[in-house]
């Protein structure tokens, strides 16, 4: 398997990789007057702006129904803009080509509240297929998935079949999959929606790990208990727009009460 | 598209979906067996008019009352002819015994009189001797006193032709049923597998993955099944060609002079490519429209 081409199109963009300092200095992700619309007389998003260093990891919060993921599928670009534009690495997402949106989600790690993984897989094959699709040479996706599972609390389980895992587990086996290609920036979709308190805070935890290598980390819930508990950075969405406190609750400003915050 | 990595998808998928696959594959092998029987029978006439029309003959049969003198000059004149390499005379009593030893035609004939047989002087032509110059030479026998009726077998080689025409147009209709048989079936056992994995499907465009190295699994897999069912087809055509060879040989030789032949390896690799070529296309129509996530 020597000399088989890695697809990267982007290096700059993983973490931890040398990049120029006019890319370094730009912010990972920027929304400029974001509009999405799904029925013409009522925007899901109406002017979001938003700015998103390298790095940080944010919670997007909001009840249900109010856009976090209308706009978290902007940023991997399931969902193109109406108006307006998504930068990403100061790319302007909206733009891209269909064939250039696999090369854009390829420095994505994006994790789903259902996990999305394939339950007749067995666990080493959920994580590996972020890395097959690059054709990266079998030698490396072993050392590097488990790498990954070590990562998540899961060395030594690649064989197992995932349809005997639990729910929690199932989640690190996505989050696995999600940080396995080292991406530059992580979409993570309302990941603890199926899971008890307990192993919510495990797997936020897990993505403060995650974010501590100098992966930045968007973390889109509803969940009040789980904002409640850290200091992140705090984006709000309601009725499509975007309101926010850089040091988490306690120092929230917005007009609305809390609960009208997280739903 | 990563060949190797799609192969161990694909080998994976018809692993997963093999019930699936193998009634598809059946279904379809039974329609290449159909076109595979008509192009047996296409390459079995047509076997025969080549082997006709390069032995071309005539034959002149004699009046009852033909002076021997008239039929020995006859002869002369037909043996000084380039085109003419054989003459025969054929007496009422071997024609009788030739017909009684050729014909199977399930009833006694051995009652038949020698007197219903005419005598005859079969003439073999050379090699390369056209159809317009066998009639010709026909035309001119005809004039003979001693000859009361000559058969160059245009006619019949005209009705070969037409038979030929009709075999080959069948055969051409039945490619194209069976094509748009293996799209659909295969279109659809695509489409079915596709459903039945469409959550790898999306989890692997969410990972980055390109149209190809989504299709492509599922193109091979296409590929296998048309690939698969046309060989299979052709099992199934040459086992009945074994079991049968004997016995129609010996009766189409007796009839036509040829022998029974199997389809030529060209016309097998063009199944076989063919049977594969319009899996994978018909895999491919049918998976491109799961590929928008």
């Amino acid at each position: 398997m020597q000399g088989t081409k890695v697809v990267r199109p982007f290096p700059f963009f993983r973490a931890g990789a040398r990049a120029s300092q006019p890319q370094l200095s730009k912010p990972i992700l920027v929304l400029e007057d974001v509009y999405k619309f799904f029925r013409p007389d009522q925007p899901t998003l109406r002017g979001v702006d938003l700015s998103v260093e390298r790095g940080e990891f944010a919670f997007i919060t909001g009840p249900s129904g109010a856009g976090k993921s209308t706009l978290l599928k902007l940023v991997y670009r399931e969902l193109r803009v109406d108006e307006g534009r998504v930068l990403f690495c100061g790319r302007d997402i909206g733009r891209l080509t269909d064939k250039s949106i696999p090369f854009l989600r390829r420095n994505l790690g994006i994790v789903f509240q259902d996990f999305r993984i394939i339950d007749h897989w067995t666990v080493f094959e959920n994580v590996a297929v972020a890395l097959e699709i690059v054709s990266m040479p079998q030698r490396l996706i072993r050392s590097r998935v488990a790498e990954a599972l070590e990562r998540v609390g899961l060395a030594g389980r690649g064989p197992e079949q995932t349809s005997n895992l639990s729910g929690g587990e199932k989640q690190r086996v996505a989050v696995a999959r999600a940080i396995v290609p080292e991406p530059a920036l992580i979409l993570a979709d309302e990941p603890t929606g199926n899971l008890d308190p307990h192993l919510a805070i495990d797997i936020l935890t897990l993505f403060e790990e995650i974010n501590s290598t100098g992966t930045t980390v968007l973390f889109a819930t509803h969940d009040h208990s789980l904002i409640s508990k850290r200091d992140h950075r705090l984006i709000s969405i309601d009725d499509g727009r975007v309101s926010e406190a850089q040091q988490g609750l306690k120092h929230w400003q917005g007009s609305s009460g809390i609960h009208t915050l997280v739903g | 598209m990563d060949m190797k990595n799609a192969i161990t998808r694909a080998r994976r998928g018809l692993r997963e979906e093999r019930r699936l696959y193998i009634v598809a594959v059946t279904s379809l092998a039974v329609a290449f067996i159909c076109l595979g029987a008509t192009l047996l029978g296409v390459t079995n006439l047509d076997a025969a008019a080549a082997r006709w029309g390069q032995s071309g003959r005539i034959t002149l049969f004699l009046k009852d009352d033909a002076d021997a003198q008239d039929v020995a000059q006859l002869r002369v004149v037909l043996e000084g002819l380039a085109d003419v390499s054989e003459v025969t005379h054929v007496t009422p009593t071997q024609a009788r015994e030739s017909f009684l030893e050729e014909a199977d035609v399930g009833a006694d004939l051995s009652a038949l009189p020698s007197e219903v047989f005419p005598a005859s002087l079969e003439v073999a032509l050379v090699q390369g001797v056209t159809r317009e110059r066998s009639e010709s030479i026909a035309t001119r026998l005809a004039q003979f006193r001693a000859v009361s009726d000559v058969e160059s077998y245009g006619s019949w080689f005209q009705k070969l032709d037409q038979l030929l025409w009709g075999a080959r147009m069948l055969a051409l209709g039945l490619a194209l049923l069976v094509m748009f048989c293996v799209v659909a079936v295969i279109g659809n056992t695509i489409r079915l597998a596709v459903a039945r994995r469409r959550q790898e499907i999306e989890v692997m465009k969410l990972c980055g993955a390109t149209n190809g190295f989504v299709r492509g699994p599922f193109v091979l897999e296409g590929m296998f099944q048309g690939f698969a069912s046309a060989l299979l087809a052709i099992l199934a055509l040459l086992v009945g060609y074994l079991a049968l060879h004997d016995s129609v040989d010996s009766t189409l030789a007796a009839l036509t002079g040829s022998r029974v032949v199997f389809l030529g390896v060209w016309t097998l690799v063009a199944l076989l490519v063919g049977g594969a070529v319009i899996g994978a296309i018909g895999s491919a129509v049918s998976v491109r429209r799961y590929l928008a996530v």
